[in-house]
């Protein structure tokens, strides 16, 4: 009931923003972000949260989402749609193979051999001059027409939804059951004759897929790709959301993305030397959520909740 | 393309390397006792190389004098914002999961380098080579950059230093114990914590060598810290976790393959050390010279 609320606000959200001028055109920009930096961390928290993995390549897939939006919109010339539908397919493809490496390890060689893989792509559309553009990126990818922001900010709420409500059913199916099993317990798991590795290894194709459709419209949103986008300080980005928002449910990762994204606006717009200072700041919050409050925000809630309850 | 080309290459990487063995080993000693994964190494091995910076101006660089005053200030100074981070936050999660440990040390590295953006700013700064080490060596009828020289010469001693001091010394066989099994370490009356903490300061001494020798080498920026912690994962990853030995070999073969892949394969040679990490990790999880885990 909550979560229907929120998103009929979230629906009308722009209509209020728009009449607020040029900061309001500003906002729904800002909200735009928020909502497929939502998609990312929701994303990983796939395998963050519910298969108790950390992987710190996962810009791996997000940047592969926007590059192939980038390069099929500007060098195929091919429709937005097409793109955004070939953009989770071209993520989950390469997903499939590093995570067919990756699954084969456990805990803290599992995080590096995923940021490995990750700098190798980083590295690869880097030096790649004549494909990816290297580091000057690929700008000036086309909008379509009818795309206004408020328009744009619309799409990517419906796929927003559309992906929350796959992930829902995806995490309370018994193929999540089963990826949670193996988060609580893997040598259980294992005994009572599941294919461990399989699991993990399709969960993390699927988690692929979300973040390549997250940075395909993240690319459409900025109109242009870059580097950073698979940057291993940009597999950070979802893991700290995830922290912040608590990373046990699955609403959490994309609450903690959208509160630290207006967080970061908020205190940059507030006075100019927080532009400079964010890191600090963000740091700072890090280090607090990390030593005293490690189930984020819904932790924080549910904890709460718990005591007035008793 | 003669002998002495390839010569002149390989004087080249393996200082690269050698460099590179200075601030890894103080990521794998870090880990070997410590078990966290400390991704602000790249950081204070930053800082140490832009307080060389802001010394080397202070003293008017370029002195033989001077250059040694950095080599004898920078690192101990370093090794002390390590003590202040072991005993304020690092001690706090040593129990607990991977993922709240490998994220403390990034929220470090976040502030660590925008506090030193605030600091330096942006712009890419050296520090003078002493003329002693400034101009270039005939070696073999070879001329070669003596600083190049000076840093083959510094790695191996340091290298020696550290087997030394783990294998020859009580206080390396309290390390080497606490590595293997600190729990019996604490039981038999040794104050483990405190060999945590003076492990990482060696660490945090290593990184911060490893920044003043850096900055006399090559432009230094905000950037470096980030690029060179990547380089030390691949290094350590290489050469197994927690191994020193195995961080001397990792980082040869990495300084060494970048340099000799630049013949053929240009810029792209950048990719060598991330496909190297990778290669290892998939075949060899635990590295060319580390056990699997328990």
């Amino acid at each position: 009931m909550a979560g229907a609320l929120i998103t009929v606000a979230l629906f009308l959200l722009p209509f209020i923003l728009v009449r607020l001028g040029r900061t309001g055109e500003y906002w729904i920009w800002v909200t735009t972000e928020m909502v497929i930096m939502a998609l990312f961390a929701m994303s990983l928290n796939l395998i963050l949260g519910f298969g108790g993995m950390v992987s710190f390549g996962h810009a791996a897939f997000f940047g592969v989402g926007a590059y192939t939006v980038a390069l099929l919109m500007k060098k195929a010339g091919a429709p937005l749609y097409a793109a955004l539908i070939a953009a989770p397919i071209v993520a989950a493809l390469v997903a499939a193979v590093v995570g067919w490496f990756c699954v084969r390890l456990i805990g803290l060689y599992f995080a590096i051999l995923t940021l490995a893989f990750s700098q190798l792509l980083y590295m690869v559309v880097f030096q790649w001059y004549t494909f990816t553009g290297g580091d000057d990126g690929i700008h000036g990818i086309p909008r379509p027409e009818f795309l206004g922001p408020i328009n744009y900010y619309l799409l990517c709420l419906v796929l927003f939804v559309v992906c929350f409500l796959l992930m829902r059913m995806i995490v309370n199916s018994s193929f999540g059951l089963t990826i949670r099993t193996i988060r609580e317990n893997m040598e259980r798991a294992k005994f009572i004759g599941i294919n461990v590795r399989r699991y993990q290894w399709l969960n993390f194709i699927i988690a692929g897929a979300f973040a390549g459709l997250a940075g395909g419209l993240l690319a459409e949103l900025n109109r242009f790709a870059q580097t950073e986008f698979l940057h291993w300080s940009k597999s950070a980005e979802p893991i700290l959301a995830s922290l912040v928002g608590g990373m046990y449910s699955l609403v959490g990762p994309a609450l903690g993305s959208a509160l630290l994204i207006f967080l970061k606006i908020v205190l940059q717009q507030s006075h100019r030397s927080m532009v400079e200072m964010w890191a600090i700041v963000l740091g700072l919050i890090l280090l607090v959520v990390v030593l005293f409050a490690p189930g984020g925000v819904v932790g924080l809630c549910q904890k709460v909740l718990k005591k007035s309850g008793s | 393309m003669t002998i002495q080309y390839y010569i002149f290459m390989l004087v080249n990487g393996l200082s690269q390397g050698m460099l590179l063995f200075i601030i890894a080993s103080g990521l794998t000693l870090v880990f070997g006792v410590l078990r966290v994964i400390n991704f602000a190494h790249g950081s204070l091995y930053m800082i140490g190389a832009f307080l060389a910076f802001s010394l080397s101006t202070l003293l008017s660089g370029g002195s033989l004098a001077g250059f040694l005053m950095l080599l004898l200030f920078v690192p101990p100074a370093i090794a002390v914002v390590g003590f202040f981070l072991e005993i304020s936050l690092f001690r706090r999660v040593y129990r607990e999961e991977h993922l709240l440990q490998l994220l403390l040390t990034y929220a470090l590295v976040l502030i660590l380098d925008d506090l030193a953006r605030v600091v330096w700013g942006g712009d890419p700064r050296n520090v003078a080579r002493p003329e002693l080490l400034a101009g270039s060596v005939d070696i073999l009828g070879l001329a070669l950059p003596t600083y190049n020289v000076f840093i083959l010469v510094v790695g191996p001693v340091i290298a020696l230093g550290l087997w030394f001091m783990l294998y020859r010394t009580s206080a390396g066989n309290v390390i080497r114990a606490a590595v293997s099994y600190p729990d019996t370490l604490g039981s038999l009356g040794v104050n483990v914590s405190w060999v945590m903490t003076s492990t990482f300061m060696l660490g945090c001494w290593l990184a911060g060598l490893g920044g003043v020798l850096m900055a006399a080498l090559a432009n230094i920026d905000l950037g470096i810290g980030m690029e060179k912690i990547i380089e030390c994962f691949a290094v350590v990853v290489i050469g197994g976790l927690g191994s020193v030995g195995g961080a001397l070999l990792g980082s040869l073969i990495i300084g060494v393959g970048i340099t000799f892949f630049q013949l053929p394969f240009g810029r792209w040679a950048l990719v060598f050390p991330y496909l190297m990490m990778a290669l290892v990790l998939v075949i060899r999880p635990w590295g060319l010279f580390g056990k699997p885990e328990r």
